[in-house]
Order: structure tokens, then sequence, then C-alpha cells
């Protein structure tokens, strides 16, 4: 499979990229690690003039903990480097996300800010950094803001970013003790996206559960969250007829499109056991448990 | 030192593991050019008209072909296996007037690059007219929408399999069961490697192929009439090729329009590569198979007595090969089971979906799951545990006669089942699933028998088309001492994975006595050597058989000659002489003495300095070309009896299966195999088959289907959405064998490495006993877990069996 023709640029800079992207305009796209964009361009889906490749410029694959428990991921951090990295270590949710993303080759070349850019349903870095209330740092002709993940997409495969506009940092706070967090993807296959995937995350102190946050991914055409879910649980125990009100509640707000990875009935089936499966999770690792979650195969 | 039952390093290893193999996409020429096939969005359409005139302005574009000037290159169309009036088809590779399935070539851009092609392919502009698509077998034969107006009918085949006294055992059943439906899903092997070809129509008239086909024998014949070439003006060779599993034997249109385009480049050589959705979409799948109005007469212990049935084969677009599947499957008519009367109603219908192609366990799969369906609905519904069923009615005699005719050679079904049992644990897992019913859980375990029926008898094809000149089956093998005493052994079977080379040095070492590192057997297949006949190729479990039947009566011929030579050279007689390795390499030796003569005096007199030889001896070349034809007959037609294969590997599985209530999971617990395939060659290498085998199979089951929307548009035609299996699904597998040497080869090893397709009689057999709690019936071969939730919300439906008890 061969792309139509374009043009190669190299950045060698943020700001060589966006004035070389506000130059070219509608005919080019920034080039990461090309998960989703070459195997686009492949099928001549999309067929771009020009490629502005973003991947080499230094500073933006940093991962680390800053002064008040921040979490600072560079946007061309791929996806193994962070399932390797200390936050990982830290955060089992992050090693359950990250290291579950398709196959060693994808995870070795695919980025966080690449799965954020590309507005899909089905990548697992938005769902996850729901939970987490992860805040985007993006750099465009206009100068840098920030913007909450949960402001970032518009619809599917469209962003609010303006043009010439690149995600430069991924920031959230690690979570006080007492918290636990859990990532569950379910899907067929390493190449395959998951059929469904749930995050949760939440605080346990004295059984009573709050910052509670959960999140659902490929359930509909952007990230699904739920303010009555999370309602359920906040403020109350993680009791079975809780659970499974919060679960009853987001996966009601779920919108799954059938496709051949199931019906939307299918779907709404796996969720629920994921959704309930984090949940157990997530509780458990509040209380220090170690427990192993991550995606799972058919 | 033995050879045999040894596990020597593969010889294939040594470039393989250092990325030194050389595959057909690997091929480098001056001039090449390549080309992209403009494919068919739609499944049935007419071509209203083909616009090649923007990618033929494209710089860099070499030529275009279309279908019309396809059919206008081509002599004849190719050959279809089948009868009138499915003979009548007019079968090009490239699309001529209308499209039968998606991804059907309609038009070929030649350029300099892969990329200036792919460029040229866009610009090509195709009107269709599109029209309903004919999905289902079933409805192809009503002939509503009749898809090759040349044939006239949807209806490729039509013939009645009966045996024994059909009538009179339902007469006298105590038991009948009734099945309406069963449906075997499409899925193929999806080979490493994909199609590819480089074609070089060279100006003075001769045509060379370097490709991945896995049956040259066979393709040759189908492509020079196609061509108009003879046999002899075709140089066809292979090398490595990354897999085939039968799926590569249909590789041959392809080929043909990588000659056209060559032809037409003014003899440039011509690759051709196809890319992983056009594998998907349109080289070839398995074929897929349905089992209506299926009755079972039981006596009262259980012991089936008679099966009557009518099954459709969907054969996809075009028959091709494909009506050959008509009557393979009767190769295992009973399967593992003595049932002596049967009545099978076999029909094949055209469906606007990719050509079905062979495919490992090819056509035999489909009915030993057939087979393995009735014994455990049988089971379950006369509450007969599933074990104990089989034991009741495996066959336990050998050699057996099946009620059309077949051998079966050597064989001990209950010897594998207890095997397989001790290997999985079978009464702990029984107690667990006691408790687990207890607490509601959907635990199953469930067997599966099976056959890998090997080296066939082509007179079987004349079964389905009495005119076909087929019959036998036969391979070569040469072997000579060259001019510097090196052994040299050139092959017919063109291998794709399965060890060739590393087998064939076992056995040549073993006639020897020397070691397999001073054998060298050449990669690959070249028609050039010399060493083919019509059959020649690797398919149908037959290498352990036919191939090293001929490398091993090619080493007794070899021998024959070298201990004349070595006589002559000694001054010694022939009884005296042993062959060995001494200080001076491998030699013949005078037992007892010190005397002896080292194989590079001897090729080098041979070939190099015979005066010495004096005029004596002047038929010994060292050289041997040897032919093996296994003993067979022409079947009779009229009856359709006869032996249609030499051997049978049979295959054990045991599966334990958990499936989850919420969503339908079926997940794999534990999983055993136990494999027989008479005297082994070489362990380790059965074992990988036996292990891949498995992986295709578990594949099959549970992940892997080529599933078509209403309007023929295929949903699953990327790994995306196909999912093949991956190591991320893979149980453990525990893996025994035992052997039981077949009678019918020199060495009593049997051919094997497809498999029969275990794990799918396995896995429907565990979800069956999984779902049975629930009154549940499984009647397809596909475990999705979709499928799988799809089930447990149909358990309120009629299962559509009927248990009539007399």
């Amino acid at each position: 499979m061969y792309p139509a023709p374009f043009h190669y640029h190299r950045a060698e800079s943020l700001e060589g990229a966006i004035s070389l992207l506000a130059e070219l305009g509608d005919s080019a796209r920034a080039l990461a690690g090309g998960q989703t964009l070459l195997v686009w361009m492949k099928l001549r889906f999309d067929e771009p003039q020009h490629l502005v490749d973003v991947s080499r410029i230094p500073g933006l694959s940093e991962i680390r903990q800053q002064a008040g428990d921040e979490v600072c991921i560079g946007a061309l951090a791929t996806h193994a480097e962070i399932a390797r990295s200390a936050i990982a270590e830290a955060l089992p949710n992050v090693l359950d996300c990250g290291s579950g993303i398709a196959d060693a080759q994808i995870r070795s070349r695919g980025t966080i800010g690449g799965a954020l850019g590309s507005a899909d349903p089905s990548c697992d870095w938005p769902t996850l950094l729901h939970t987490f209330d992860a805040v985007l740092t993006c750099t465009g002709p206009e100068g840098t803001r920030t913007i909450p993940v949960s402001e970032l997409v518009e619809d599917i495969y469209t962003t609010i970013l303006k043009p010439a506009e690149l995600i430069t940092e991924i920031r959230f706070k690690i979570p006080p003790e007492n918290s636990g967090g859990a990532y569950c993807g379910f899907k067929r296959c390493a190449p395959a996206y998951p059929t469904a995937s749930a995050g949760v995350q939440l605080t346990l102190e004295d059984d009573i559960c709050s910052a509670i946050r959960i999140a659902l991914g490929s359930a509909g055409l952007t990230t699904i969250t739920s303010q009555e879910a999370e309602a359920v649980l906040q403020g109350n125990p993680l009791t079975e007829a809780n659970i499974d009100k919060a679960t009853e509640a987001i996966v009601a707000a779920a919108d799954p499109v059938p496709d051949q990875r199931g019906s939307e009935d299918f779907k709404r089936a796996v969720l629920r056991t994921l959704v309930k499966r984090a949940i157990d999770i997530a509780g458990r690792r509040c209380h220090g448990e170690i427990i192993k979650g991550h995606h799972e195969y058919v | 030192m033995s050879w045999i039952g040894k596990s020597p390093n593969r010889k294939e290893d040594v470039r393989l593991i250092r990325g030194q193999g050389y595959f057909v996409d690997d091929k480098q020429d001056y001039g090449l050019l390549h080309l992209h096939l403009v494919r068919s969005p739609y499944a049935h359409a007419h071509i209203i008209n083909v616009d090649v005139a923007a990618a033929e302005a494209l710089p860099g574009v070499i030529c275009t072909l279309t279908g019309a000037e396809v059919k206008e290159l081509m002599p004849e169309s190719f050959m279809e296996l089948g009868p009138e009036p499915a003979a009548n088809i007019q079968d090009y590779p490239m699309a001529v007037g209308k499209v039968i399935f998606q991804g059907e070539p309609v038009a070929a851009v030649v350029a300099e690059t892969p990329a200036l092609a792919a460029d040229g392919g866009a610009l090509v502009d195709v009107d269709y007219d599109m029209l309903d698509a004919v999905i289902t077998a079933e409805q192809a034969m009503e002939d509503e929408e009749v898809l090759h107006e040349s044939a006239g009918t949807n209806k490729t085949w039509q013939g009645v399999y009966e045996y024994g006294e059909v009538d009179a055992a339902f007469d006298e059943a105590a038991t009948v069961v009734k099945i309406d439906r069963m449906h075997f899903h499409r899925f193929a092997s999806t080979p490493v490697e994909n199609n590819a070809v480089v074609a070089e129509w060279k100006r003075h008239g001769e045509l060379d192929f370097f490709c991945n086909n896995s049956f040259v024998g066979f393709a040759q014949q189908l492509l020079a009439p196609a061509l108009g070439v003879s046999v002899d003006q075709m140089h066809i060779k292979t090398h490595d090729i990354g897999g085939s599993f039968g799926n590569k034997i249909s590789n041959y249109t392809q080929m043909a329009i990588a000659a056209l385009a060559s032809r037409k480049a003014g003899g440039r050589p011509v690759k051709w590569a196809e890319t992983r959705t056009e594998h998907l979409l349109s080289s070839g799948h398995g074929n897929e198979r349905t089992f209506l109005d299926t009755e079972v007469a039981l006596d009262k212990n259980g012991v089936i007595t008679a099966v009557r049935s009518r099954h459709i084969d969907d054969c996809g677009a075009y028959p091709r090969y494909e009506p050959l599947g008509c009557v393979i499957w009767s190769q295992v008519l009973p399967a593992t089971y003595g049932v002596r009367n049967f009545r099978i109603d076999f029909s094949q219908a055209v469906t606007n979906k990719c050509p079905a192609v062979p495919n490992r366990g090819y056509s035999r799969m489909q009915h030993l799951w057939f087979m393995e369906r009735i014994i455990d609905i049988c089971a379950h519904k006369l509450d007969i545990p599933a074990d104990e069923m089989r034991l009741r009615n495996y066959i336990t005699e050998f050699p057996y006669t099946t009620p059309n005719g077949c051998v079966y050679d050597s064989g001990n079904y209950p010897a594998m089942l207890e095997k397989a049992k001790e290997l999985i644990g079978w009464d702990d897992w029984k107690k667990k699933q006691a408790d687990a019913r207890a607490e509601g859980r959907l635990l199953g375990i469930g067997i599966g028998t099976t056959l890998d029926s090997g080296t066939n008898n082509f007179g079987q094809a004349r079964i389905m088309n009495p005119h076909l000149p087929f019959s036998g089956n036969s391979e070569v093998a040469t072997i000579r001492i060259d001019l510097q005493g090196s052994v040299i052994v050139t092959l017919g079977s063109g291998p794709s994975g399965q060890s060739h080379e590393t087998t064939t040095a076992q056995v040549v070492a073993e006639e020897l006595g020397i070691n397999p590192d001073l054998v060298r057997v050449r990669s690959g297949f070249d028609t050039g050597w010399n060493t083919f006949v019509g059959h020649s190729g690797s398919y149908a479990s037959q290498f352990a058989v036919t191939g090293l039947s001929a490398v091993h009566g090619a080493c007794e011929k070899l021998k024959a000659e070298m201990r004349r030579l070595a006589a002559f050279i000694l001054e010694a007689s022939e009884e005296d002489l042993e062959f060995g390795i001494g200080e001076e390499g491998p030699q013949l030796s005078v037992k007892g003495t010190d005397q002896a003569v080292n194989y590079w005096y001897m090729g080098n007199l041979v070939n190099n300095d015979n005066a010495v030889l004096a005029g004596e001896l002047g038929d010994v070349t060292l050289n041997i070309r040897h032919v093996y034809r296994p003993p067979f007959t022409v079947p009779d037609v009229e009856r359709k009896y006869g032996n249609l294969t030499l051997t049978y590997a049979a295959q054990l599985h045991i599966a334990v299966i958990e499936i989850d209530r919420d969503f339908g999971h079926p997940r794999i617990l534990a999983y055993a195999a136990v494999d027989d395939c008479g005297t082994v060659i070489n362990p380790k290498i059965v074992g990988g088959q036996v292990h891949g085998a498995t992986a295709h199979g578990i594949g099959a089951a549970i992940m892997e289907t080529f599933q078509y929307d209403e309007t023929g548009n295929l949903l699953t035609s990327s790994f995306s959405d196909y999912c093949p299996i991956t190591s991320m699904n893979m149980p453990d597998v525990q893996y025994g064998s035992i052997q039981t040497p077949s009678p019918f080869s020199y060495s009593g090893a049997k051919g094997m490495g497809e498999g029969g397709g275990a794990p799918l009689h396995t896995v429907s057999a565990a979800v069956q006993d999984a779902l049975i709690t629930e009154g549940i019936i499984v009647t397809d071969s596909h475990h999705s877990v979709t499928s799988v939730f799809e089930l447990l919300r149909s358990k309120d439906e009629s299962s559509g069996v009927q248990v009539d008890k007399r």
C-alpha cells in the first residue's frame, strides 16, 4: 500500500513546525508517530500534499513529575516510553493503558499527543486522561493555551485545535493517598482497536468514595462520561448496589456504534463488565492491593 | 547413528533466522517494473467502461491492462476442473464485462516503481452498474440471479454419495436424531508472506516466473494453454515461501496477469506483490459448507449406524480448483467412526464472494467437523458422556476399509484419547466442571478427534468430472555426487515452511551413513532442474510419504551405482562394502580393512577422470532421478468408490473452555493436543506443525471469519477486523504423541501438517458442553465472543434438533 505523493518536511523546532504548518495550511498534516495518519494515507483516505514531521523536535517527549505532585508528559512521548516510565510504576492504570495499546511495534512509534490529536474514540489515552482530569498545553501561531482534555474533542476525528496548533504537553495531578485507578480494555487481538474500554479513578476514605471519575472508550463517537454515574458513587460506599447503579448510568450514557466488533447490545454488555471490573480494581488499589489489570484478549 | 526420529537443527534456519531468506519480493532485477491491480469495490456489477487514459499519461507508467484486453491476449480462458455446465464458465484473471466479487481485478497499471503504479491505479476510472449480490449458497441455488451467464446456473456441481443400506438402518434404529441446519464458516490461513510473482516474458518467447505458487506441477498445466505457450517454454522457480497452507495453489491467476503485463511492456520483468488487504479480500478463502436436513440413526447402545444429509459448498465467484472439494471430503467419509451406511447429497454453488481455494485441512476438515458435531449432539441428547460416545463408535481394527473403499492404514484412537485425558487432567477438570455448574458457571470440556489424510489419489477427481485426465500421485527427487564429491539433492515439492531440506538430509544421511550437514538440499523448486512431475508441489499432507519416498528411492539407486563403482576401484566385492564416514570424509570402505574410497574420488572419476575406468561402468553417472508412485488404482466413478488416500494421520485434542455469562467471552482454560503421524522423521518439525495447526484452528474457531454484508462487502478485510490469532490469544498447549507406523510407506511415516482442523471440532465441542446446561445446541463452527453472545441470547429459540426414540 502506497500513499499518494507528498512532500516531506522535518521540523527542527516547535516554532519552525508551527510556522511551516501555518504557511502550508490545509494541504499539510503534522506527523508524529504516524500510528493513525500513515495508515489513512496508505489507504488513500487522506492525501495531504505536505507532511511536517514533528517527531524529532527536542524536549517534547519528556516524562517527569514536578512540584505540586504534577505529572508532565511531553506530547511526543511514545506509548512504550510512558509504559516504562516511573509514572507508570507509580500509577498502575497508566501502565495498564500504555502497555495494552496495539502491538510492540506500534507502542514504540505511536505518541500520546498523536492519540489525543486524532480524536479517535477508539484510542486508549484520551479515555484514561479523562479520569485524571488532564490538561493539555497547546501552542499555535497565536501563542500557548491550556485545554482540559474533556474539551479537546468536538466530534469524532475533530478537535477544537486551531490550524497549525499542536499539543505539546499533557499534565495532571497525582491523585492523593488512598486513591486508585484502573483501565480495562477488551480487544480481539493485538492489532485490533479495543471493542470497548473503561477507565475509573477514585479515592476511598473510610470506605467512602470521592473524586470519582469514570470514562468509556470505543463507546460512542467521543469519550463517554456521566456526571450521573459519578454522583451515584460520590460520597457513598462501594456497595454492589451502588456499583450496579453507577454502571447502569454510564452504560446508558454510552452510544456504541454497531460494527464488525459487535452489535450495540453486545458492546453495552462488554462495557457493563468492564466498568464493574475497573471500579473493583480501582477500589482494591485504594487499599494498596497490587493487581495486574491489563487489556483482555479474546 | 540413526538420523530418523532425531531433531537436528533445521538447515533452513541458517538463512532464515539471519534475514538471508530469499522471497519473491526480495528479487531485484535490471529494468524491473511493478504492477498494481485496480479492484472492484462492488461484489456484483456490470462494467460499463474502464478509462485508463489518465493513468497512462502519468510519467513513469509504462502500460495498463484491462479485462477486455486480457481476454484478447489469452488464447483461452482458464480451465475449470468441474464438468459442464460449470466447465463453460469464462474464467479470466481479470473481470471481463462483469464483476463477480468485491476485490476482483478490473485493470492493471505497470510502472517504474510500486508507488507510481499505485498512483496510476488511482487514476483509472471505472463505471459500474451495480447488481444484486448473491451471498449464500442456499440463495445461489435458487438461480434467481445467475452469476455466470455462460454456465446458465449457479449450481456448479451435484452428486449423491450412497453406501450401505441407509433406509434399512433408519428403519431398524433405536433412536433417530435430526439436525435441521449446521454451518461451517469461511476463513483462511493467513500465510505470513502474501502472494507475489515476478514474470518475464522474454522476446524469444520463453516465459520466466519467480513465484510463490505451492503446486507448480498443476499451475503450469493451467497457465500454458491460457497463455498460449508450451509447458516447456515456461521456466518456473520458487525459493523461500512464507507459508501457503494450500492458499497459494491458486495464485496462478495473478501469475498470468504479470506475464501478460511483461509481454505488453516489451519483455521487461514485472513484479506483483500483494498487500495484506488484497490478500484478505481477494486471494482466496477456505470453503464454507452448509449441512441441511441431517438425520442420524443410532442403535440402543448409542452406536451410530447411518447418516443421511444434504451438504452445500459455497465456492465463491469462480469454481476453478474448488470442485475437487466436492470429493476430497469423502477421503474421510466416516471420520474416525465405524459407520457403514451413508447417503450424502452434495452440491456446490457460486456466490458473489471471494473464490474459495484449498485451505489447511481442505474439505475434509468441514466434514470431520460435521461428524464430530453429530457425535456430540447425539451424545448430549442420549445422555452419553462425550468420551464414552466416542469409544463406542471409534474404528479399532486396521487397516480399515471405509464404506467408500478408502483404506485407513493404522491408528489407535482410544490410546490417543487416554493420552490427551492424561495431559489435560481429565478427572480433575470433571470435578471442577461439576463445581462450576453448581455455581451456575458455564464450563465445558470438549473432545475433537480428526484425521489428516495424506498422499491423495488424483483419480478421485474423476468422481467429480469423469473427463479429467488425472489419477494416482507422484513426486520426484534427484540425487547426485558432484565432481567435488558433494551430495546434492533437488526436490519437486517446493516447500513453504515444512522443513523439507532438513528431513530430506536426514533420510539421505540415514541411507548413506553420513551426517545431514554433509547433504546439500537445494532450496525451493525449479523446472530447470527437471525434478518435477504433474503432481509436484507441497499440499495435502504428503511430503513424508511422496517426497521422502522419492528421496529414499533415489538413494537406493545411487547406492547401487556407488557400490559398483567402489567395488571396481577397490577391487573388492560389492557385498564387502560399507557406507560411512572416514578420515577423508564420506566414503565406501571394505569391511574390516583400511581400504576405502571417498566421494570426491568417485565424483571426480565419473565426471572428470573417466579414462581410469577404462571403458567400464559406462552406465554409472552418480546422477539419479527417481519418481515415487503410490500404489493407486483409478476409483470406480459410478459407485464413487476407491482408495482415495494412502495414509491417515490422526489428531485428538481436548479443550476446557469457560464462557463468561455477561458477554459470551469463551476463555480457553486448558488445551491438550495428541498427534499420531506414524513414524516421526523429526519430532521438532512435527511438533512445530502440530502447534501451528493448533493455532490456526483455534484462531479459526474463536476469532477469524470472513464476514460479508448483504451487498457482498467484506467487513473483515484488515488484520484489525479479521483478527488472525496471535500469541496473546493462544493457550498453553499440552502436546503429546503416539506412533502407529503406516504399513503403506517405506518408513512407516504418514503425511501430516494440515492437522484436520482439530481445534474447530474441539472448541465447538467444549462450547457445546459449556452451554448444554442452557439448552443450547452448537450448530456453527465460529465461536467468536460476539457469536457466543448471540447464542446465549438465542437460548429460548428452537435449536433445530429433534430426537425420535423408537
